[in-house]
């Protein structure tokens, strides 16, 4: 009997489950709208696009998580690294861990730059850019916030963040030019990562060993050409007076309702997996002073941890592999293992 | 076994570590090196054993079921690939869970790599590095017809015992005439 | 992209360290060239002479390797291979003359200018002193055939020495002595594709499968198609393994040995009569000889089982084709060129020569050692491996050189002896390049004393080496991917180097270098007038013409077409002589010549004070003195140290501090314990320098034809020892950082896994 790989990725079959977690999330999103924008008065009509890509998004990611999330190994690391992040007595006994692994990880990624300098400095760019980028938007096109001119002025507006009223800055200070330049900002940001990218794409064969129209260069066109429209409003908005910013501004929306509905599918949904590598450093390492390291039953170096090897051979079992017990070898000994078997049961020499 | 794979015969290795340094130059993983060597009776014997990727067919890709992040792809022609760089969590998993002892992982870097094949060069026609260098043909690369034309007395097993159960695999190790139909011992037996 | 260890984020358990740091090539990877082209070449290191293609970027750089199907390797390489154009761009290159004005001091940059006035005036001082002779070449036979050609001619024509010799004399010399001596021409009597004809091989003294690797294809397909082996080893290498009998016996009794083989073969009446009859000369006074070596006692001197030597003498005796393969095992001792000819003998009377399938050769160690010694660098020859003795070559070589036949120098110094008359005063002034005896030379200490001793020491090299680092002037030339130039393998075959690359700012070729000081010295300055490697080529096919190593026939155009040319070949018709001897041996009557060879013990025996013997080899990780293979990261991971191989019986655990004592000087090794060695033998290899050197502990006798010395055996003693003996880094010059210092293995203390090197690790 053949078993099937999980599906890597793709929706094969439509889990229940799911949907309905899915479904939820689509409609508290919708709600929250709703609420932030004072049931939509604060709502700019012309972003509905946005906003409708944005619940299609919701449900999408979801969906995903949860299906995501129900494998064995998923299952395990999810509910054990959560019980280790919740844990009282984990914090007080690691209390930087996760800080520190929250900004190594998540917010630097130190461990890209393992990779190369130039990949780490493409991808801060390119996540700072996303990041700013989604900041801004998000709330604007849920109606959260608003700007509105102050009232005797020329250039003063004032901010609303769930229809309060907050601060009054001045447009031509820097950090009113900072605000409404906020987009074009994140947008070269996105821009410059992405090139270098898809330099390496076209260029680098260690990028191009194996990789897919679809999984590895449309995100990077999709995130270019967001970012490049994006600049065009600005340009039409400043040099052209206006001209063709209609036009413009639904090429724009196309590039980015597109772009997010296809997150949930593709490359980009490594942004919502990535996270776990906290949950799984978290684990490892608590449970290393919780249990201690296991040690190779052969040549009894320390490996892992007593939990992880335990919870890896429940894995293993819950996914019917039947060779659990090789889990507790570390693998040169697995390998050396089948070299002394192959000389005394298969042939010695030539 | 896959038509045209990976032939391992240990008795011919001379564990010059020709395949380890040719590894590195293959261009998808420049520096690093995706094959094992090891002295499998150090002490009592020159002898060597490479291990490359065996690409699991039946459990398929044992290393791919047990990652929690959906990291490792497997393309339909049976290669099972190297981890995804994006999605790659650093685990362990797929290393521990391998009955061959094959993944490597780099925890500076959180990434996990394997042996793909030289998908590189096997996808376009090529041979793998290794078995292209391999002085002794202790890594042979070419489809099991050829193998048999080389060496008339050898025949070629994909079927691996672990414990109570088998693995048939898409690489196959060289047996003695006569043995290949028995499954290959994955350890002690 | 530069990998490495430095992370600091914190780290969860597991297992991360697998290899990469170390085995970073120093000028770093690229993987985003954009166009590359493939230079076919071949690899400088061992005499196989692999094809490879070397990958080279559109600016020119060498980036990379790729296997190429050449008749020798068919693609295949070893590591050393793989790794081999790490080279080219790396940072321990010298780019820039070096020189101190008196020893002691620190080496400077100076320009060329300056440096070659500075040599062109001590060797004119020095010969002006102390007569013609007491300026040496010492040169080596790791560069290609046009520039070892230049070096004899050089020294006889520009320098008008007599001391004139290379470092094949530490090598394989003494199979040549036996090959001349028993069919007056020193070549493998057949191409290796020969192999897959025969029914049995015996190989005696060479770990194929380590100094080789590539060569053992031949062997595993000989044996796919029945053929047996029997290795002939002290230890038992990777080939040995799984031959069909191993005969693991005492260093230094291999004449005794074979002369037992023989006796059983002589006695069962397995000679082949016909043959002895027709074609050679002297067997009847072999037979008296061998008749004194029966198996008991040649099992005695061997520490073998007289079986074991019938078993080899029925296999051989029984087969009807075999073919006999040696290297340094038989050839290192002070009886080396009769451990040779007791091969020979065995060949012969058995008729197994000069048919296909039947065969005998020695395995070349250097990439050019046939080359190399074919053309007038050895002491004793002129080109074309004509005897200086010769009256007619002298004046056949005079003639085609333009110079007087008594300007021609008779035969000089041998290698060994050129530094020894160094330190007894008889040379005052060297000229050394592509070697580094410092670490190769046997009994160190007292070669170093003979090179301080000059008044004057150049050194031409590409990397600082241990020798280089105490020269007077030192003169950075080219790496082999940057000139081309043919070689000549183990086989016979003559294949071409391409150039791939320019060489760095201020660093010329080897011949440019030498040219150039001829021509500053003025004598017979017009001879070295050469542009070209190829024109240099041009001379040395003429000078060969009518030899016995005869290129005439060869050129580098034919080479291309052919993937490779066997020596002789006498005009541009002819196909060349893959086979020797198929229808007469080369000496004037047509046959060969057995010798009778009585086993004398070794020079230093064992004794109550020093009761082990001790023998040095290679591994497969490096290459003869490392000044090449020592700076490569992937091959110092393998291979970051030297060890003392060692028999669990003498209680030693793995990784012990040993100390290896002989009257020569001590070493402490980490212990490699392995019952694959003899119980009464410790192994070391010998590719690192002082304090860790194995020849700091070797015996410097010399065999008395071939002047080769017996670093294969010699007395000592092993000790409990403190402390590991720390490996000194690859010498850089002046200023710079050892590259060697950021692969950090090289302070390792630890055994290798296997003879062969480290595992990869988890």
């Amino acid at each position: 009997m053949k078993r099937r790989a999980r599906p890597q990725g793709w929706l094969s079959d439509v889990d229940p489950t799911a949907s309905a977690i899915g479904s939820t999330a689509a409609v508290l999103l919708t709600a929250a709208i709703y609420a932030g924008s004072r049931g939509l008065r604060n709502f700019d009509a012309a972003l509905i696009g946005y906003a409708t890509a944005t619940i299609f998004l919701a449900f999408g990611v979801t969906y995903r998580y949860v299906v995501w999330v129900q494998s064995p190994p998923t299952r395990r690391y999810l509910v054990k690294g959560w019980k280790a992040f919740l844990s009282w007595r984990n914090f007080r006994r690691f209390p930087t861990l996760v800080p520190k692994a929250v900004v190594s990880n998540l917010a630097f990624q130190t461990f890209i730059k393992e990779r190369g300098m130039g990949r780490w400095a493409a991808h801060q760019a390119l996540f700072w850019g996303v990041v700013g980028a989604t900041l801004i938007t998000f709330p604007l096109t849920f109606g959260w916030i608003h700007f509105r001119s102050a009232a005797g002025t020329e250039s003063h507006y004032e901010m609303y963040i769930f229809g309060i009223k907050t601060v009054t800055f001045d447009a031509l200070s820097w950090l009113g030019w900072l605000t409404f330049r906020g987009l074009d900002i994140t947008a070269v940001l996105v821009i410059a990562g992405c090139a270098y990218f898809l330099w390496r794409r076209f260029r680098d064969r260690e990028a191009m060993t194996g990789q897919h129209l679809a999984h590895d260069l449309m995100p990077l066109i999709a995130l270019v050409a967001i970012s490049v429209t994006g600049l065009l409003l600005t340009f039409s908005s400043a040099l052209l007076k206006g001209r063709y910013y209609d036009f413009l501004a639904l090429l724009h929306m196309g590039t980015v309702v597109l772009t997010l509905v296809f997150i949930p599918f593709g490359k980009f949904f490594h942004v919502i997996q990535r996270p776990a590598s906290i949950g799984v450093q978290i684990y490892k390492r608590t449970s290393l002073e919780d249990k201690g390291p296991f040690h190779c039953k052969r040549c009894g170096a320390a490996f892992e941890t007593q939990t992880y090897v335990e919870d890896l051979e429940e894995t293993m079992s819950e996914l019917g592999l039947g060779f659990e017990g090789w889990a507790e070898h570390c693998p040169r000994c697995k390998r050396v293992e089948r070299g002394i078997a192959y000389r005394a049961h298969v042939k010695e020499g030539f | 076994m896959m038509n045209r794979t990976l032939f391992i015969d240990p008795g011919r290795c001379i564990g010059c570590q020709a395949c380890v340094a040719a590894c590195r130059e293959c261009d998808s993983h420049r520096g690093r090196t995706m094959i094992h060597l090891d002295y499998v009776d150090e002490g009592n014997s020159a002898a060597a054993m490479p291990t490359v990727c065996m690409h699991c067919e039946d459990p398929v890709a044992p290393c791919a079921q047990v990652c929690p992040a959906d990291a490792i792809p497997v393309g339909p022609d049976g290669i099972v690939h190297t981890a995804a760089k994006e999605r790659c969590i650093g685990c362990e998993n797929c290393v521990h869970a391998c009955p061959f002892g094959v993944p490597k992982l780099d925890l500076t870097e959180m990434l996990q790599y394997k042996c793909d094949m030289c998908y590189d060069r096997t996808s376009r026609g090529l041979s793998t590095m290794c078995a292209t260098v391999c002085p002794t043909g202790a890594i042979f690369y070419g489809s099991y017809e050829e193998l048999l034309a080389d060496r008339p007395h050898s025949r070629a097993s994909d079927l691996f015992g672990f414990s109570d159960s088998l693995v048939q695999t898409g690489c196959a190790m060289v047996v003695p005439a006569g043995r290949e139909s028995v499954s290959v011992p994955g350890g002690y037996v | 992209m530069k990998g490495s260890r430095r992370g600091t984020i914190e780290k969860a358990p597991g297992i991360g360290d697998f290899r990469q740091a170390g085995a970073q090539p120093a000028a770093g990877w690229t993987t985003h060239e954009k166009d590359e082209r493939l230079v076919p070449t071949h690899c400088c290191f061992c005499g196989v002479q692999c094809g490879m293609y070397l990958r080279v970027s559109t600016d020119g750089r060498v980036f990379g390797v790729e296997p190429r199907d050449h008749d020798i390797n068919k693609m295949k390489l070893c590591p050393k291979g793989v790794t081999a154009y790490q080279q080219v761009n790396h940072p321990d290159r010298l780019t820039q003359p070096l020189m101190r004005s008196q020893r002691g001091e620190p080496l400077r940059p100076v320009s060329w200018d300056e440096a070659l006035d500075r040599v062109v005036s001590e060797i004119r001082r020095i010969q002006e002193t102390y007569g013609h002779d007491a300026f040496g070449v010492y040169s080596g036979s790791s560069m290609t055939t046009e520039k070892t050609y230049l070096v004899g001619k050089f020294a006889r024509v520009a320098l008008g020495t007599a001391n004139v010799d290379y470092n094949g004399r530490l090598c394989m010399v003494s199979a040549g002595a036996g090959n001349k001596k028993a069919f007056n021409v020193d070549r493998a009597a057949n191409p290796w594709s020969d192999m897959l004809l025969t029914d049995v091989i015996l190989v005696a003294g060479a770990n194929v499968a380590e100094c080789f690797p590539v060569m053992t294809q031949y062997f595993w397909a000989a044996r796919d198609r029945g053929a047996k082996l029997i290795t002939v080893d002290p230890r038992e290498t990777a080939l040995a393994r799984t031959a069909d009998i191993h005969v693991g016996l005492r260093p230094g009794t291999d004449a005794a040995f074979f002369n037992g083989v023989l006796h059983v073969i002589e006695r069962d009446g397995l000679i082949d009569e016909r043959f002895i009859a027709e074609r050679t000369v002297g067997w009847d006074e072999v037979r008296d000889v061998v008749a004194d070596y029966t198996p008991e006692r040649a099992g005695n001197i061997c520490g073998l089982d007289p079986a074991l030597i019938e078993k080899v003498a029925r296999m051989w005796g029984e087969a009807d084709k075999a073919m006999a393969f040696h290297a340094r095992g038989i050839e290192h001792h002070i009886q080396g060129v009769g451990n040779v000819l007791t091969v020979i003998d065995l060949v012969l009377a058995t008729g197994q020569i000069g048919a296909p399938g039947k065969g005998y050769g020695t395995i070349t160690g250097q990439g050019n050692g046939q080359g190399g010694r074919e053309h007038g660098q050895k002491c004793d020859q002129l080109p074309g491996q004509r005897s200086i003795d010769d009256p007619e070559a002298r004046s056949y070589v005079a003639q085609v050189w333009g110079i007087d036949e008594s300007e021609l120098p008779q035969k000089g110094l041998t290698a060994v002896e050129i530094i020894h008359a160094a330190e007894a005063g008889d040379v005052k002034g060297l000229i050394g390049l592509c070697n580094n005896p410092l670490v190769s030379m046997p009994k160190g200490n007292r070669i170093r004393r003979g090179y301080d001793a000059l008044e004057f020491h150049c050194q031409l090299d590409f990397f600082l080496s241990e020798t280089a680092e105490r020269a007077d002037v030192v003169l950075p030339t080219t790496a082999w991917a940057e000139d081309e130039g043919v070689t000549t393998n183990a086989e016979g075959r003559i294949v071409k180097h391409n150039k791939a690359t320019e060489p760095p700012e201020g660093v010329r070729t080897d011949w440019w270098v030498i040219c150039e000081i001829a021509r500053r010295l003025g004598r017979h300055a017009d001879k070295f007038s050469f542009d070209s490697p190829r024109a240099i080529f041009e001379e040395l096919r003429v000078a060969s013409k009518g030899g016995f190593a005869d290129y005439h026939g060869v050129t580098y155009e034919r080479i291309e077409e052919t993937g490779g040319i066997f020596w002789p070949c006498p005009s541009e018709d002819h196909p060349g002589t893959p086979r020797l001897f198929e229808d007469r041996f080369f000496h004037p009557d047509g046959k060969a010549r057995f010798t009778a060879v009585k086993w004398i013990p070794p020079a230093e025996e064992p004794d109550e004070e020093f009761p082990m013997r001790l023998t040095t080899g290679r591994t497969v990780a490096h290459y003869l003195s490392g000044n090449q293979t020592r700076r490569i990261g992937a091959l110092v991971e393998q291979a970051p140290r030297p060890w003392v191989e060692i028999h669990p019986s003498l209680g030693f655990a793995n990784g012990d501090p040993v100390k290896v004592v002989t009257r020569r000087g001590e070493v402490t090794y980490p212990a490699l314990v392995v019952s694959t060695i003899r119980p009464d033998t410790a192994f070391v290899p010998y590719h690192w320098a002082s304090p860790a050197a194995a020849n700091d502990l070797t015996v410097d006798d010399l065999d008395p034809t071939s002047k080769i010395p017996e670093f294969k055996v010699c007395a000592c003693r092993l000790e409990q020892g403190a402390e590991v003996t720390v490996v000194p880094l690859p010498p850089v010059e002046p200023g710079k950082t050892p590259y060697s210092d950021e692969m950090g293995s090289t302070d390792d203390r630890r055994p290798p896994t296997a003879p062969q090197g480290r595992g990869t690790a988890r």
